[in-house]
């Protein structure tokens, strides 16, 4: 049969369909996005005018978006060592083959299925400071007391909404760990015992090797996802208390929605993007990872 | 029956005889077992303010409006139109009881999202930046009245340049002229007609202040005293206030301007230059120093919302807030209080600036209101159809069966309040009414509305709430520098 513009030796004609949802939703409204920058809407004349450079002159100057920036990157990298670290321990101890275990590998996804800020409200009232159950119990160890919310305390509020993202995220991690591990040859592993190597020994001379490339692309994917983190500060701190919780996300949301600057949202919008290039490219480098 | 049991029953029973399950004998002589006296009906100030509304009137609209609606609407059929708007009391019972009978009628097909209040803003502000007509009628808060004042339609052009097209009676005068100044005018346009209008009154736990034998405050200071006196005799179990207080938030902006009008300061002088850190600004953050040591500890991560549950579960003894809370709070399903509660007007300012003493048209005063108004988008395709359905939304006769079916909500028309249908529902009960004349004396008296600026809605959501929220979190050494920053950065935003 002859295919003609269909045969397999064009895959440019297969990629079509995918090239034109690429152009659509992602190259058109990045040239939108920088086109925007150099703008900015005019409440009173109903219309976006030409700035220049005046939306990027403001972003390196505006103190309240390096605060942010700040709180962005602070919250990354606790988050994702946090993730990364107790995802691998988790993923260690449930790869075996134990009673109970196959059932507690399958319950891991429903956390993944709750909404961002499903996850957010139910912080929200976890860590209220008078009917929060997490507040209850470090009163009764004596951690902390109703006197100091955990959301409203400035010193607090971040590590709050942590808690909510590693909850809800580790277990990601965890299946990920999980499918290396399960797919490690078992040779290694036989010589190691052989040779009378320690279990840390063998974790950190077998298992890291191996896993490398799977530890990599985790934490790809969920540094990116951290970066952009917005659900959880919009529903659970508002930014606050004062600019505690201030994300990136969450301070170019609210320039572009909240204050109708269009521009200045684009913009740092357009910050946030080059960033997140910037560190994965530097990541993908340093962990030589290879596709 | 306990006590409980017999708050259920009651509030049944007078909802059942709202709602036209029960004719009038009935519940006599229920209302009579119960210990509820003739008051409950309203009957000693009932006075029939239009032909087809009385207290036996069946809780449906009035036929004339709905053929009103069905002669006008003939060459809309068909349309389909759009309004995002906050979960407020009008919208939601427009939504789901109210919207089928306006469809019906016309022929007009209406979508109505009910979003958070950010969400709104961030819909309407993409719908006038694109001009696309997503939505044809919006819901503005007022503190956005400056900014789509040019995107709106002014109701009263609209009944001058299509008389075919206007309500009989629907009177743009009985819009209680408060409001319409406080939340629909900008200049010299409405941008829109009031559509609600939540303020500030004070709603206390009438048992506890009788077992402390306290009476309503009737000062700041008197309230302070009393709040203390709960939470030093009564806390950690029960608090004597509560509030609205979380950083960045909205919320925390209302909180702020009711203690600082009340305190004879305003959030701008006459020069259009923040004026919150005079020194009545300063006298009202150490007041609100002090009330805020009276209440719970969680009230600083606390919206509107959270200040609300801390009363209806009985952690909070009083509140200085909404009054859309009010019927809320006497549903005996959903809160500990049903019946517990007493509205009151907010205490005495100790002293009130003037309009001319302020900036960008700010009126001070204790009963800070929220309202918004509805209005109908220029940038709609169907603007005409979108004006017939405002007017049934904000008419009298809509009014009443919202605030008789939709939870007691203040109406913002003046009759509506006079109306046998929303005197009925003055009872203990989900959906009470029986804090309106509160409202309305609140109203006419003690109302405080925010400055109208287009930069408004940056310095109330953001300008404003973040740096209280640090003062609060201890971030600044003193409540002076914390105005002052304030006073900076606003100014800053003002003078562009």
């Amino acid at each position: 049969m002859k295919l003609g513009v269909l045969s397999a030796d064009r895959p440019l004609v297969w990629m079509l369909p995918l090239v034109a949802m690429l152009v659509a939703f992602t190259i058109i409204p990045l040239i939108y996005n920088i086109w925007l920058s150099f703008h900015e809407y005019a409440p009173f004349r109903r219309r976006l005018e030409y700035v220049g450079f005046e939306n990027w002159r403001m972003l390196f100057s505006d103190s309240r978006m390096w605060e942010a920036l700040g709180t962005t990157m602070f919250y990354f990298t606790v988050v994702l060592l946090v993730e990364l670290v107790l995802g691998m321990a988790i993923a260690l101890l449930l790869d075996a083959e134990e009673f109970g275990f196959g059932f507690l590998r399958s319950i891991l996804t429903l956390t993944l299925v709750v909404p961002p800020a499903i996850v957010g409200m139910m912080y929200l009232l976890i860590e209220d400071a008078e009917f929060g159950v997490l507040t209850y119990v470090l009163e009764i160890f004596g951690i902390l007391d109703k006197t100091t919310p955990i959301l409203a305390t400035g010193s607090l509020a971040l590590w709050g909404v942590m808690l909510a993202d590693i909850w809800q995220w580790t277990p990601f991690m965890v299946l990920i760990f999980l499918a290396g591990l399960r797919s490690l040859p078992s040779e290694p592993y036989e010589a190691a015992m052989l040779d009378g190597a320690s279990a840390f020994m063998t974790f950190r001379r077998i298992t890291l090797p191996l896993l490398s490339k799977v530890i990599a692309v985790a934490t790809l994917i969920r540094g990116i996802d951290i970066f952009r983190m917005f659900d959880y500060v919009f529903v659970m701190t508002s930014g606050g208390p004062g600019t505690a919780t201030y994300t990136l996300s969450l301070y170019s949301w609210q320039q572009t929605f909240s204050f109708i600057k269009w521009g200045y949202g684009a913009t740092l919008s357009l910050f946030t993007l080059v960033i997140i290039l910037v560190i994965a490219n530097l990541f993908i480098a340093l962990a030589k990872v290879r596709w | 029956m306990n006590d409980s049991d017999k708050k259920i029953y009651r509030a049944k029973v007078v909802n059942d005889y709202v709602l036209g399950k029960m004719n009038r004998r009935t519940f006599l002589r229920n209302a009579s077992a119960l210990g509820l006296g003739a008051g409950v009906l309203g009957t000693g100030m009932v006075r029939p303010f239009r032909s087809f509304a009385d207290s036996q009137s069946p809780l449906e609209p009035s036929a004339d409006v709905l053929a009103w609606v069905k002669d006008v609407s003939g060459p809309f059929a068909g349309t389909t139109l759009r309004l995002a708007t906050e979960s407020t009391p009008p919208s939601n019972a427009i939504n789901s009881l109210l919207k089928h009978f306006f469809e019906e009628a016309s022929g007009i097909n209406v979508e109505i999202e009910v979003l958070p209040l950010e969400q709104v803003l961030q819909k309407l502000t993409l719908d006038i930046a694109s001009q696309l007509g997503t939505y044809d009628l919006y819901y503005i808060d007022q503190s956005w009245a400056a900014s789509v004042s040019r995107d709106v339609f002014d109701p009263r052009e609209q009944i001058a340049a299509n008389p075919d097209l206007a309500m009989p009676d629907y009177d743009t005068d009985d819009f209680l002229t408060a409001l319409v100044n406080g939340i629909s005018l900008y200049e010299d346009r409405w941008v829109g007609v009031p559509y609600d209008i939540p303020i500030f009154i004070m709603q206390y736990r009438k048992d506890i202040w009788d077992e402390l034998g306290f009476g309503a405050p009737e000062t700041l200071e008197q309230y302070y005293e009393q709040a203390k006196a709960i939470t030093d005799t009564m806390g950690p179990e029960v608090y004597g206030a509560t509030g609205q207080m979380k950083s960045g938030h909205y919320s925390l902006e209302c909180d702020w301007t009711a203690w600082l009008w009340g305190h004879g300061g305003s959030i701008f002088g006459p020069d259009n230059r923040f004026a919150g850190n005079d020194e009545a600004g300063l006298a009202a953050m150490e007041y609100w120093d002090r009330l805020h040591a009276t209440m719970p500890p969680g009230v600083t991560s606390w919206t509107w919302d959270g200040q609300g549950q801390s009363v209806a579960q009985g952690v909070a003894a009083s509140m200085m807030s909404w009054g859309e809370f009010f019927p809320y709070f006497d549903d005996p399903n959903a809160t500990k209080v049903s019946g517990l509660m007493e509205a009151a007007r907010c205490p005495k300012p100790k002293a009130l600036r003037t309009l001319a003493e302020t900036g960008f048209g700010e009126i001070p005063g204790v009963g800070h209101q929220g309202g918004s108004s509805l209005a109908v988008s220029r940038n709609s395709k169907s603007p005409d159809a979108a004006w017939i359905f405002m007017q049934w939304a904000t008419c009298y006769d809509t009014q009443v069966l919202i605030t008789a079916l939709g939870g007691g909500t203040g109406p913002t028309r003046e009759s509506v309040y006079d109306d046998p249908r929303i005197i009925a529902n003055n009872r203990v009960g989900a959906g009470t009414t029986r804090h309106l004349n509160v409202v309305r004396e609140t109203i006419a008296k003690d109302m405080g509305s925010e400055p109208d600026l287009p930069q408004w809605a940056e310095l109330s959501n953001d300008t404003i709430p973040v740096r209280l929220g640090k003062y609060f979190a201890g971030e600044y050494a003193s409540a002076k520098e914390a105005m002052d920053d304030i006073a900076q950065a606003t100014d800053k935003i003002v003078s562009g």
